[in-house]
C-alpha cells in the first residue's frame, strides 16, 4: 500500500538493507470474491488500484530476514496486503565501478556487515 | 505519531509531604488537597516515561479534566478557551507575580490572581502550539455516540471542543449515531426495539423512524448546537451526493435493512470542509435501488475517514478504551499497533462489545488513515486531550 512505504523502508534501514527501488503501479488480486477496500469503497477485480512495488536485491542469506521484516511492517491484516516474488538474479553489477557479484550487491555498513561473515566451503 | 512523555513541569520531585514547589509559570493552579492525592491510576501505571513524574505532580499537568468541570463557563474571559485550561482558582489573599512558590499544604491554598490565571491560560494554550502545527489543515473524522450524546453538558463539550479544533485550523468531520433516540421514537410509534448481537433489527416500518429520527432530528440538532457554539454546520446523510451507498449485509435475511458501506464518494464534503463549515453525517444511506438501509456509525465513521485521507479517526464511547486487563480499569492500553490489537482481539482480551470498534478501526489505518482513536465520552474534553495533547485519552491504534 503506497502509504505504508515509508514505515516498510524505515524498517529495511533499521536492519540494515540499504538499497531499494520503488515503483508507483497500479493493480488488482482477485481474492476469492472478497473485495479491497480502498478510500472507503470496495474494489472487485475489475478496477486497478494504486500500489507500490519495491525491489530489494539481497544475497540469499539475507532473503528470510528481509521477508519476515517486509511482513512485520507492511501486514495489516486486510486484503490488499499485497504479494512478495521472489526471482533469482543472475548478476548484479554496480555502473560506477564496475564491480559484479557478491562485491557489487554488498553495501557499505549494511547488513552484511553487521552479520557474521559466511563461512563458503570450497 | 509515537507518544512522548510530555514535558515535565516540576522542577523538583516532591515527598509524599503536601509540600511542593512549582514554577508557576508553568503549572497549573492549586487544587484542593484531595485532588492532590488522588492521582489518575491509568496514566501513571501505563504511561511510559523517561523519567518518574510524581502522580500529584503530574495531575497538576495541564490536561487533567475533571477538577475543572464544574468550572462555569462565564468565569471564562474568552469564551472561545475551554473549561479544562482553567484550574479553579481559590479566592483568597493574592501573592503577586514575584511568588514563584507555590505551596499547598493541607491548611491553606495558595491562591492565584486572575493575572496569573491569565499567564496559565495562554501558557497552557502555548504549549499546544506543537499539536496545533502538527494537525494544521488535517482531517479528522469525529464518530460520536454513546453517553456523550445523552447528557446535554457533555453533548455541550464535545461540541465546543469540535468547534475549538475547527478554528485552530483542524478541520472537523462529525459522524453520529443515535441509538437511543430511535429507541425512544420506535417505542412512541408502538414499535418494541429489538437488538440481535448488538446490531438492530430493522423492519420497513423501523427503517422509517431510524431515518426521520437519524436524518431529521439527531442530525439538525448537532448542527444547530454547532451553530450556538458559533461555527457552521452541514447536515447531511449517506444518501445526500451519493456520499454513501449500502448493501445489505450478510445477516440482512436476519436483521432487515442493516446496510454495509460498498461505495464512498466524498466529492460533496470538499467543497463543505474547504468553506469552513463542519459536516455532520448521518449513516443513513441508500443502495442503487434506492432503499434505505441503516450503516452502523462506527463502520461508516472509518470508511468517511478513509475516503476523505483523514489523517486521525475518533471513536468516542462509554469506556474508557482498550483494556489490557478487563478486571482491572487502570491497565488502559494507550498506544497499540494494527498487529498488536489483532493479538489481543486473539487472545479473546477485547470485549465484545469492542470488536466492532477495533475491527472497523483497522480498516480504516488499513486504507491510510494515520491514527484511530479510541476515546472515552464521559470525560469532558476527551477531544481536546486525545488531539492537543502528548498523553491522550483512550487507546490510539497506529499503522
Amino acid at each position: 500500500r503506497p502509504w505504508r512505504v515509508s514505515h516498510v523502508s524505515s524498517g529495511l534501514l533499521e536492519m540494515g538493507i540499504r538499497g531499494v527501488t520503488v515503483s508507483d503501479v497500479r493493480g488488482y488480486g482477485a481474492q476469492g470474491g472478497s473485495t479491497e477496500r480502498y478510500e472507503g469503497s470496495e474494489f472487485s477485480e475489475d478496477t486497478f488500484i494504486a500500489k507500490v512495488k519495491m525491489e530489494i536485491v539481497v544475497c540469499k542469506e539475507q532473503v528470510e530476514p528481509v521477508i519476515d521484516k517486509i511482513i512485520e511492517k507492511a501486514r495489516t491484516g486486510e486484503i490488499g496486503d499485497g504479494k512478495i516474488f521472489l526471482i533469482p538474479v543472475a548478476d548484479v553489477v554496480r555502473v560506477r565501478t564496475g564491480e559484479r557479484g557478491v562485491h557489487a550487491e554488498r553495501m557499505i555498513g549494511g547488513l552484511s556487515d553487521k552479520l557474521p561473515p559466511v563461512i563458503t566451503i570450497s | 505519531q509515537k507518544r512522548t512523555p510530555s514535558a515535565v513541569t516540576t522542577n523538583s520531585t516532591p515527598p509524599a509531604s503536601s509540600i511542593y514547589k512549582y514554577r508557576l509559570f508553568r503549572c497549573a493552579a492549586p487544587r484542593t488537597p484531595s485532588a492532590d492525592h488522588q492521582p489518575l491510576p491509568s496514566r501513571q501505571a501505563t504511561r511510559r516515561r523517561e523519567h518518574q513524574v510524581p502522580p500529584a505532580a503530574a495531575a497538576m499537568l495541564l490536561t487533567k479534566p475533571h477538577p475543572a468541570l464544574t468550572l462555569p463557563s462565564a468565569s471564562l474571559p474568552n469564551p472561545n478557551l475551554k473549561a479544562a485550561r482553567v484550574r479553579p482558582l481559590a479566592s483568597s489573599a493574592p501573592h503577586g507575580r514575584r511568588g514563584l512558590r507555590v505551596s499547598a499544604s493541607s491548611s491553606s491554598l495558595a491562591p492565584a490572581q486572575a493575572a496569573s490565571a491569565a499567564l496559565n491560560r495562554v501558557d497552557v494554550l502555548s504549549e499546544a502550539l506543537p499539536f496545533i502545527q502538527r494537525f494544521k489543515g488535517k482531517t479528522v473524522v469525529v464518530k460520536y455516540g454513546g453517553a456523550a450524546m445523552k447528557s446535554p453538558e457533555l453533548q455541550a463539550s464535545v461540541i465546543r471542543d469540535l468547534v475549538l479544533l475547527s478554528c485552530v485550523g483542524l478541520r472537523p468531520v462529525l459522524v453520529h449515531g443515535g441509538g437511543p433516540e430511535i429507541n425512544s421514537w420506535l417505542q412512541r410509534v408502538g414499535v418494541e426495539p429489538q437488538f440481535r448481537n448488538g446490531l438492530r433489527v430493522t423492519d420497513a416500518l423501523t427503517m422509517e423512524v431510524v431515518e426521520m429520527v437519524l436524518v431529521g432530528k439527531v442530525n439538525k440538532q448537532l448542527v444547530s448546537l454547532i451553530s450556538l457554539a458559533g461555527a457552521t454546520a452541514v447536515g447531511l446523510c449517506g444518501k445526500d451526493a451519493r456520499l454513501l451507498t449500502a448493501r445489505p449485509s450478510p445477516d440482512a435475511a436476519a436483521l432487515g435493512f442493516v446496510g454495509e458501506v460498498t461505495r464512498v464518494d466524498p466529492s460533496v464534503l470538499h467543497p463543505i470542509i474547504a468553506s469552513g463549515h463542519i459536516p455532520v453525517i448521518a449513516t443513513v444511506a441508500a443502495d442503487e435501488t434506492g432503499q434505505a438501509y441503516n450503516i452502523n456509525a462506527d463502520t461508516a465513521a472509518g470508511e468517511i475517514a478513509a475516503a476523505i485521507g483523514a489523517e486521525k479517526l475518533l471513536l468516542i464511547t462509554d469506556v474508557s478504551g482498550i483494556l489490557a486487563d478487563r478486571d482491572d480499569p487502570g491497565s488502559l492500553v494507550k498506544e497499540i499497533d494494527i498487529a498488536g490489537v489483532r493479538r489481543m482481539v486473539a487472545e479473546g482480551k477485547v470485549g465484545g462489545g469492542m470488536i466492532p470498534k477495533v475491527g472497523c478501526c483497522v480498516r480504516a489505518l488499513a486504507q491510510g488513515v494515520h491514527t484511530a482513536s479510541i476515546i472515552d465520552g464521559r470525560v469532558p474534553h476527551s477531544l481536546l486531550l486525545e488531539i492537543l495533547t502528548d498523553e491522550g485519552t483512550g487507546t490510539m491504534i497506529t499503522g
